[in-house]
């Protein structure tokens, strides 16, 4: 039968979109608390999507972290590669963590379930979280190679028919630290993937869809036009920018990209950066793709929803074996420590065209400190826990003192963390001149003084980036103060591995963000704010 | 004559609401006042006095005042409460400021975090540590947090919130600083975080100290005076507070700790949900409240509102979770939503209907109000449709023009490329849907279907709205109480007394101190108890609820079971199983459960506080006042349809549906496929036949 496409007017395509969002949400609500990764209930870093039957995203959920939305889509599209329409039945779940087809690190486990109506294949509901563990060497920098980074799951079917695949799942159970929990998440994922399945059949039933084609062909298509709208209204050209991370510390990483606006469309290219490394901060392609299109976002369609159409107006381009398009056995378990620095590169260069739509510099990359061992039970743990730096200044005031961007982690309680690691906190404070002067100041740094109470040794490892490049300023602010990463008081290499006995002591400094136009400008009740706050103590910088 | 009356005042952003109940025969008055924001006593006590006047009623004879107030609330959005200091561990004083680290908008790089309501200089540190399980690590130096204290006095700090590392753990430190502080500083008010919120998570639980700390001093000045103008006023009765749990306290206790009337206002409105439900015989009920700008849903579950253990105060985002200050009292669940009778349908930047969060507001207004408003609001298009009635809008005393809703909501269509016909109608269902989307995410996160509750509706544009609401969610039975304009009064009382208390308990089930559990509830009961005797309520009646907030080893979220009794590690385990699965589907294999606290809440019924309710009605030969057409979709278009005076209908009529009910203050609408009763106390129940 010839089909006959159906349009929606103004109201009814509202009204199915809410639906669409309520139902993503709903699942989200209940991933967040059914897991057991920290990292997912304190942290959302997760995501629920529903796509079409051909892996294009139709609605996403609101909670999700910006990486997972760029490649959670992705992964299912990658998934119909592998598994194509006919390969797949209803109560299918696919499964993977494959570092190029996922997110770019093992950790994160996409799952998708194929919904099938009247027999026909009509859409996927699929789940990006993080998992509690993965196996291999604790989230850390060292590993040479995706090998050493614990398991890899080939894309294939956790269940079959409904039937869970339980060779798979020994194997997992056998790999990881924390098998229940692990496996415990990945039923969390799959009960959140029945519940979009229901509703969206629910959805369907009522408004006498037989397939989603039409519906996502019109939401799709009205982001892409927005976002299409709202490239043509900036200038034509292409604009360039750099950066240089610490990178490897005798190695800084340098940074390049070329943005082309053309019309309505957006070229960006990262030729000129460097090689990949034989450590796990490579970049893989499908996280640097959701790190630029999340820079391109804030700064051209913050309010827009989330679907495929937003992004088809964008390419995004690097050289095979560059630190942002790394190949095969490139590990990559800290890739954030590169990715994070990409929006920044968005905002170099389209603050050349709209300079009051981006900030400074943050102090991101997100900073981290992983704890493995053996408790005193002789069972053993690993936990990771998570810091951040402060925020850019921008046209309208001063950057936010330590928040995640771009990412968005919240750090774990400091009472949720002594009783979960045998280790004592001793302060948890704002660093006083860490944020860059400007007449809008960058946010602050903190600083973090740990110490083991533990009998057993405890391997510890760290995000740590802007130790050497702080975060610059813009518009004539300056740069915010650089991380600072000490154990026992020496500073040490924040890109390898340590044990820590009982006693010793790690303290973590993070980065300030930068600051924004001329810190002689600085309005004196502002500054005499910060005097009295010690968030500033020299007021040199400011010309006073 | 005794002192046998009830005296109810609600003080709101705009009105005081003040009503006098006679409980003997569920006889009441009602007056509306302006609210005094300088001085808020006066304006209630104005009203108090005109209330009387018109029942005609001594002040001698009302025996017992409740109360609630958005004050507290007011002072902490507008940063308005007493010079606050802050003792913290060594090396947190920060925890304020640092906050959650997390964003609550992903894309907008400008965000406004709530700021600290404590500034750096006035958060000073003490030197001591406790352990994770509290004991001792670093004694208290109380010499130099003495100096610490002195100094924020010369600074002119008047209340200082403790709060430090673990104390939910163990009080020791906390108890030992305020015993010294106390004796040195006299006049200080004091609030420690062991009191007032003893939870695991530094930052929760010292926002909400520093919170209870930061209006505690404007509670007890307030508290008195009105308590002072109420003796003066010649009414003998006790002051009763409501808190944000649903219950009434004492003056004691809310001047110990306000943080606990935060929400007292929406949480009366909850209340008298579950009231009209029960008096309806439905124990589970969806309370549905639209006004100009908000809708507010509560979920009631076997006649009670259900109640959360934590919400966030001060919104920066006023509808952005993550955007205020954490709170963690028990407080009624309310699920907020920008949907009001002033919504603004606008085009939205994909060229889809959005309407709302913005609204008109009371100025200018819907379009159809005539005063300069030009964006079509959901009033206007609930006008087009004939649900409202031009001449009889707010009971005749304002008219409102049918005309100019609908050239505005032709103009809407044309910027959406959407046929005329379909504007009023889509405004509607577009902010219904809105409304139907949150409660089905709302209740889906508590494990429940929609299908099950009633939809109850009060507040003016809610009766309009409700039976469509009701039909997306799937709801067949929907209920419009009598005196919707006052609901929350009303609900205030008929509350019982209630007191809600929490203790660390971190112990895994399969070893827990069974009888440590059954010691430390004991002494909460023992506590809550003494608070209930004191508020008069009937303690030989209460109902005591013994709960554990608890979770998978290894999960960070809890979730609060009822407790069985006697405790035991099979029976506890199976309830924790049964709710962890209604909540999540399923439980995971071989996971090892664990306490995180237990909770105690005793509530008991007041003296005085009504069972059955009795509005005034007037005789009329015909409830029928005429016909008009309305617009159902059901039938594609407008039908003709009765129009009745509700408060001219006789307890006990049967009526078919389409039907639409007017009051002053609102309109029930009625769609056709339904089966109308009107209730013994005057409700009128719809039941959807299809």
């Amino acid at each position: 039968m010839e089909h006959t496409p159906r349009s929606f007017d103004a109201v009814e395509l509202e009204l199915l979109w809410r639906r669409l969002i309520s139902l993503v949400d709903e699942a989200a609500a209940a991933l967040v608390r059914t897991s057991f990764s920290t990292l997912v209930r304190e942290s959302y870093d997760f995501s629920c999507v529903v796509t079409d039957a051909e892996g294009q995203s139709l609605v996403q959920a609101t909670e999700s972290i910006p990486s997972f939305i760029g490649t959670l889509p992705e992964t299912v599209k990658h998934f119909l590669r592998f598994f194509p329409a006919e390969a797949l039945r209803p109560g299918d779940v696919l499964i993977t963590n494959d570092l190029w087809l996922g997110t770019g690190h093992l950790p994160d486990i996409t799952v998708a379930k194929p919904i099938f109506r009247h027999g026909r294949l009509v859409a996927f509901s699929a789940s990006t979280a993080h998992a509690p563990d993965i196996g291999g060497k604790i989230r850390s920098p060292e590993p040479r190679e995706v090998f050493e980074e614990g398991l890899q799951i080939p894309p294939m079917k956790l269940l079959r028919a409904g039937e869970p695949d339980e060779t798979l799942v020994a194997i997992i159970r056998k790999n990881v630290r924390t098998p229940e929990q692990t496996m415990g998440d990945l039923w969390a994922q799959v009960v959140a993937l029945d519940l979009m399945e229901e509703r969206l059949h629910v959805l369907m039933e009522q408004a006498g869809l037989h397939d989603l084609s039409d519906l996502a062909r019109e939401v799709q298509a009205r982001c892409e036009n927005a976002m299409r709208a709202a490239i043509a209204a900036l200038p034509d050209g292409t604009y360039h920018s750099a950066l240089q991370t610490d990178g490897l510390l005798d190695k800084p990483v340098t940074l390049r990209m070329a943005l082309t606006i053309a019309g309505d469309r957006i070229e960006v290219d990262y030729s000129g950066t460097d090689p990949q490394v034989d450590r796990a901060i490579n970049c893989a392609l499908c996280y640097t793709y959701a790190m630029t299109m999340y820079g391109v976002k804030v700064c051209t369609t913050p309010t827009l929803p989330n679907n495929e159409g937003a992004w088809r107006p964008i390419s995004v381009k690097a050289p095979e074996g560059c630190i942002v398009n790394p190949v095969f056995p490139a590990s990559g378990g800290s890739r954030m420590l590169i990715g994070h620095y990409l929006p920044m590169l968005v905002f170099g260069c389209l603050g050349q065209v709209v300079p009051e739509r981006v900030m400074a510099a943050c102090g991101s990359p997100m900073w981290g400190m992983n704890q493995s061992g053996v408790n005193a039970a002789g069972k053993p743990y690993a936990n990771m826990f998570f810091f951040n730096g402060g925020m850019g200044g921008n046209v309208h005031g001063d950057g936010i003192s330590c928040l995640s961007w771009p990412s968005n982690v919240s750090s774990t309680p400091v009472e949720i963390s002594e009783h979960i690691a045998p280790l004592r906190i001793h302060h948890k404070r704002l660093r006083p001149d860490s944020g860059g002067p400007g007449r809008h100041r960058g946010g602050l740094g903190q600083e973090i003084l740990i110490e083991s109470r533990s009998d057993t040794p405890i391997a510890v490892s760290f995000l740590a980036e802007r130790t050497i490049f702080p975060a610059f300023g813009i518009e004539g602010g300056q740069a915010g103060a650089p991380g600072m990463l000490r154990i026992n008081g020496e500073k040490v290499d924040p890109k390898r591995q340590y044990v820590l006995q009982r006693g010793e002591t790690v303290l973590l400094a993070t980065p300030g963000g930068g600051g924004h136009g001329d810190p002689g400008l600085r309005g004196p009740g502002a500054l005499a704010a910060d005097l009295a706050s010690g968030h500033v103590t020299d007021p040199a910088p400011y010309g006073r | 004559m005794t002192a046998s009356l009830s005296l109810g005042i609600d003080i709101g952003g705009t009105f005081t609401d003040l009503v006098l109940l006679d409980p003997s025969d569920g006889r009441i008055v009602i007056w509306k006042e302006s609210t005094t924001p300088d001085e808020p006593a006066r304006g209630a006590m104005t009203g108090v006095a005109r209330l009387l006047e018109k029942a005609g009623v001594a002040p001698g004879r009302v025996g017992r005042v409740v109360h609630a107030t958005t004050l507290f609330t007011n002072a902490l959005i507008e940063r308005k409460g007493a010079p606050t200091g802050l003792l913290t561990t060594a090396g947190f004083a920060d925890v304020l400021e640092i906050g959650r680290e997390r964003k609550y908008e992903l894309y907008d790089l400008f965000l406004e975090m709530p700021q600290p309501l404590v500034p750096r200089p006035w958060r000073r540190e003490a030197r001591e540590r406790l352990a994770p399980d509290g004991t001792v690590e670093v004694p208290l130096d109380v010499d130099a947090l003495l100096e610490e204290v002195a100094l924020l006095v010369a600074q002119g700090v008047t209340s200082l919130a403790v709060c430090f590392l673990h104390a939910y753990a163990n009080p020791v430190h906390e108890r030992a600083a305020a015993a010294a502080i106390a004796a040195r500083f006299p006049g200080l008010s004091l609030s420690l975080s062991a009191d007032i919120a003893p939870e695991i998570r530094e930052y929760p639980r010292t926002v909400t100290t520093v919170a209870n700390a930061y209006v505690r001093p404007l509670a007890e000045t307030y508290l008195d005076r009105l308590e002072a103008e109420l003796k003066h006023a010649g009414i003998p009765g006790e002051l009763f507070l409501m808190l944000s749990s649903g219950g009434l306290t004492h003056v004691a206790e809310a001047k110990r700790a306000p943080v606990q009337l935060l929400e007292s206002g929406p949480a009366a409105g909850a209340l008298a949900g579950a009231w009209f439900g029960r008096q309806a015989g439905l124990d589970r009920v969806l309370a549905f409240d639209m006004g100009g700008t908000t809708a507010k849903l509560a979920l009631v579950d076997e006649g009670e509102p259900l109640v959360a253990w934590g919400f966030e105060a001060a919104r920066t985002k006023r509808f952005l979770r993550g955007s205020g200050l954490p709170i963690q009292i028990a407080t009624v669940e309310l699920i907020e939503i920008g949907a009001g009778g002033g919504s603004i349908a606008r085009r939205s930047e994909l060229g889809t209907l959005h309407v709302g969060p913005e609204s008109a507001g009371a100025q200018p207004g819907p379009v159809c109000y005539g005063r300069g408003g030009t964006e079509p609001t959901v009033t206007d298009a609930d006008l087009a449709l004939g649900y409202l009635n031009g001449d009889f809008f707010l009971g005749g005393a304002m008219r409102i023009d049918a005309n100019t809703a609908t050239d505005a909501l032709g103009a809407l269509a044309g910027r959406i490329a959407l046929d005329a016909s379909r504007a009023a109608f889509g405004v509607h269902d577009v902010v219904n849907e809105n409304m139907a989307g949150a409660a089905r995410v709302a209740i889906a996160e508590r494990g429940r279907v929609p299908r099950d509750y009633a939809l109850l509706a009060t507040g003016g544009a809610a009766p309009v709205h409700a039976w469509q609401v009701g039909g997306k969610l799937g709801i067949g039975r929907v209920i419009c109480p009598p005196g919707a304009g006052v609901g929350s009064t009303i609900g205030m009382l008929m509350a019982p007394a209630r007191v809600d208390r929490v203790a660390s308990f971190n112990q895994s089930v399969a070893a827990a101190d069974w009888a440590g559990a059954e010691r430390l509830l004991a002494a909460l009961e023992t506590e809550a108890a003494a608070i209930i005797r004191a508020s008069g309520a009937d303690v030989e009646r209460r109902t005591t609820r013994r709960l554990a907030d608890m979770r998978y080893v290894g999960q960070g979220s809890e979730i609060t079971v009822v407790l069985p009794d006697p405790l035991s590690e099979q029976a506890v385990l199976a309830t924790f199983e049964a709710a962890y699965r209604r909540l999540f589907g399923r439980t995971p294999p071989g996971a090892a459960a664990q306490f995180v606290a237990l909770r105690l809440s005793l509530a008991a019924p007041m003296p005085g506080a009504g069972s059955t309710l009795r509005l005034q009605t007037h005789a009329a030969d015909t409830a029928l006042k005429g016909r008009r057409p309305v617009h159902f979709p059901e039938a594609e278009g407008m039908v003709e349809t009765p129009v009745y005076d509700r408060y001219a209908l006789a307890a006990g009529t049967q009526l078919p549906g389409p039907a639409v009910f007017e009051e002053d203050e609102s309109t029930f609408v009625v769609g056709p496929d339904a089966r109308i009763s009107v209730l013994p106390d005057l409700s009128i129940l719809a039941e959807r036949l299809s």
